[in-house]
């Protein structure tokens, strides 16, 4: 089964994981006012760049943000099936060419990597050059902007930040909010 | 807010950014959120993640399933609203990509979409005018 339509009502599977289960099951922290800031990523940039770039000008290194559509040069995007070492649950596969692309939607998240360099992590549906529509985690450094700039609608995450960090349970790096900011 | 209103002014609050763990329910998972944050209402602001298995709703009531793991949130919309009995009821709807990156959508059925790694979320308080 790849896909079904039932009328029976589906059984929802719960998975283990490698590491120990951890008790907390929402991490959330919020700020006290939404901050919103429209972008264009300009034509020739990656898309990494065209977000990190005049948000860190503007002192915004946490944000959610909604690629508003548009076409992308050289996209590559990875799916995520079952990890075949056994390490995590899933792993994400070999990069997929998608060449030209039009990103039909996409939310980017930034944060701040384990490192201490921007992280950006994208999620999009994409019409592929060949015309088929796909959808995966977009590889956001390889990912040109085309002739037409691209609107982004930025949410800062002000109050608190976005840093990747390793969680035991799923026993990969994740984003997770911590209290200290950086946004200014 | 149960009867039908067309149009309700009000304003954004606050906002609020959640990583919600693996086998939580996406839908249930976001009116936590709410619970966690004190918001009553309010809209998706961004959202992507991953789910064992996606299941998302019919016009004709069927479900319609797709198989992972994992299956992979591509875009995600909707809002959460506080009812007359004064529960917390979110409405998710969006695209999903299957590990072969096949993209489905609909809207997500509440209970029958565990999270599979991580699903990160961002809220935007709606506060209805009085």
């Amino acid at each position: 089964m790849k896909r079904v339509v039932t009328t029976q009502l589906p059984r929802p599977r719960t998975l283990i994981h490698p590491g120990r289960f951890n008790p907390v099951r929402i991490q959330s922290l919020r700020s006290s006012k939404g901050r919103h800031v429209r972008l264009a990523l300009l034509p020739g940039v990656s898309l990494f760049d065209g977000l990190v770039k005049p948000l860190a000008e503007m002192g915004i290194t946490s944000a959610s943000t909604t690629i508003l559509g548009g076409y992308f040069e050289g996209v590559q995007y990875c799916v995520a099936p079952p990890d075949q070492q056994g390490q995590a649950v899933i792993a994400y596969s070999k990069p997929v060419p998608a060449g030209r692309t039009y990103m039909i939607f996409g939310n980017a998240t930034l944060g701040t990597s384990m490192n201490g360099s921007p992280l950006v992590h994208c999620h999009a549906a994409i019409r592929t050059e060949s015309g088929e529509v796909k959808g995966g985690h977009i590889l956001t450094d390889t990912c040109i902007v085309s002739r037409d700039p691209v609107p982004v609608l930025v949410t800062s995450l002000d109050e608190f930040e976005l840093r990747q960090a390793y969680d035991p349970e799923t026993n990969i790096a994740l984003l997770q909010p911590y209290k200290e900011t950086t946004n200014g | 807010m149960g009867e039908m209103i067309a149009v309700e002014n009000g304003s954004m609050g606050r906002v609020a950014y959640a990583r919600i763990a693996p086998n939580e329910d996406l839908v249930q998972g976001v009116e936590k959120l709410c619970l966690a944050e004190g918001f009553r209402n309010a809209f998706v602001r961004g959202a992507l993640g991953s789910l064992v298995d996606a299941c998302m709703g019919t016009i004709d009531g069927k479900y319609l399933q797709i198989q992972g793991p994992a299956v992979e949130i591509v875009s995600l919309a909707g809002e959460v609203r506080q009812g007359d009995d004064g529960s917390l009821r979110a409405a998710l709807t969006g695209v999903v990509a299957d590990p072969e990156g096949n993209v489905y959508g609909g809207p997500f059925v509440a209970g029958l979409n565990p999270i599979c790694m991580t699903f990160e979320v961002t809220l935007e308080e709606w506060l209805p005018a009085k």
